[in-house]
């Protein structure tokens, strides 16, 4: 069958309710960007229920947890992730990966998300708070997001496009009350000060990106051995989800990152 | 000046069953990669480079 899997998959999840939204590489697909991704990523519900769902569906696909923390709310509300893997009946290999806390989006923006995805056909994360999640450590994010402020006004393109073509023909109509400084810089007229703006604000936002990902890579360094130690990967998934909590429950902490940096890592 | 290349950007014109053709083509070309991929490309464990690191 010819077709997007992760389209298909988005659909399959949510069949008995509001489950999980498409996002990064798969929505920058479905909004018509770039294809970009071989691999599908998901926010979930934060619910036992659409947990539930999930491991569901991806079972019956004969899907095998890849190293990773458990899909339990208790470790996505700490901002974790959790990684499958399976292959269709094309033998092509299928990724699918989950969290419920995408970064760099306040906890208000998280709740109103599912509620901006009804908007399309598919059940996506809408464009901004997309660009926000796109706003990591990799350089290429950074030309997507250019192209993706397209869809937005004007007045949140500029706040957001990385293009500094774009910063310098809108700063003038739309940019009088912005602090960003490429903005500040193209409202002076020059374009070598916005060009140095944008790349100074990218790469903040890629260290700050590292940096927060440094904290996790740490913070899962035993459970990731353990899981490994245990063949966790090779179970079946209801077996393998069983393990992996136990396991998580001994060694995996639920908030690596303290309080105050989780909600400041999602302004 | 648009930042993606002009097959990127063509994508907009495709309709949904042109768009689901485009990326399942793709999708096959790109399984004979798959050995050299990073472990992840998404969520928190994307630094996590090779397994030997954390055994």
């Amino acid at each position: 069958m010819v077709g997007n899997v992760y389209f298909e998959l988005t659909e399959e999840f949510n069949a008995a309710g509001p489950t999980v939204l498409l996002a990064s590489g798969q929505a920058v697909v479905y909004h018509r960007i770039a294809i970009m991704s071989k691999d599908g990523d998901w926010v979930v519900r934060e619910t036992p229920d659409a947990c539930r769902r999930v491991l569901e569906v991806l079972g019956c696909r004969g899907a095998r947890y890849r190293p990773s923390a458990p899909l339990d709310v208790r470790w996505l509300a700490g901002g974790w992730s959790s990684h499958f893997e399976f292959f269709d009946e094309r033998k092509r290999r299928i990724r699918c990966d989950f969290f419920s806390r995408p970064p760099r989006l306040p906890r208000a923006v998280i709740d109103g998300l599912f509620e901006r995805g009804r908007g399309h056909p598919l059940a996506v994360v809408d464009v901004e708070p997309l660009i926000l999640m796109k706003q990591t450590q990799r350089a290429k994010d950074y030309a997507v997001i250019g192209e993706l402020s397209r869809l937005l006004p004007p007045e949140r393109e500029l706040a957001l496009t990385t293009d500094p073509d774009r910063v310098l023909e809108l700063a003038p109509r739309f940019g009088s009350a912005m602090d960003r400084p490429a903005v500040l810089a193209a409202l002076a007229g020059e374009r070598d000060p916005v060009v140095v703006a944008l790349a100074r604000e990218a790469d903040r936002l890629q260290a700050e990106d590292r940096r927060r990902l440094r904290v996790y890579e740490d913070a899962a360094a035993e459970y990731l051995g353990r899981l490994r130690q245990d063949g966790l990967t090779e179970k079946p998934l209801a077996e393998a989800q069983e393990r992996a909590v136990r396991l998580a429950e001994s060694c995996l902490p639920r908030h690596p990152l303290p309080e105050d940096e989780a909600d400041a890592a999602a302004q | 000046m648009p930042l993606l290349s002009e097959d990127d950007l063509t994508l907009r014109e495709m309709d949904d069953e042109e768009l689901a053709r485009a990326w399942d083509l793709w999708f096959d070309l790109a399984q004979e990669t798959n050995d050299a991929d990073p472990p992840y490309t998404h969520g928190v464990l994307v630094l996590v480079k090779s397994p030997r690191r954390i055994e």
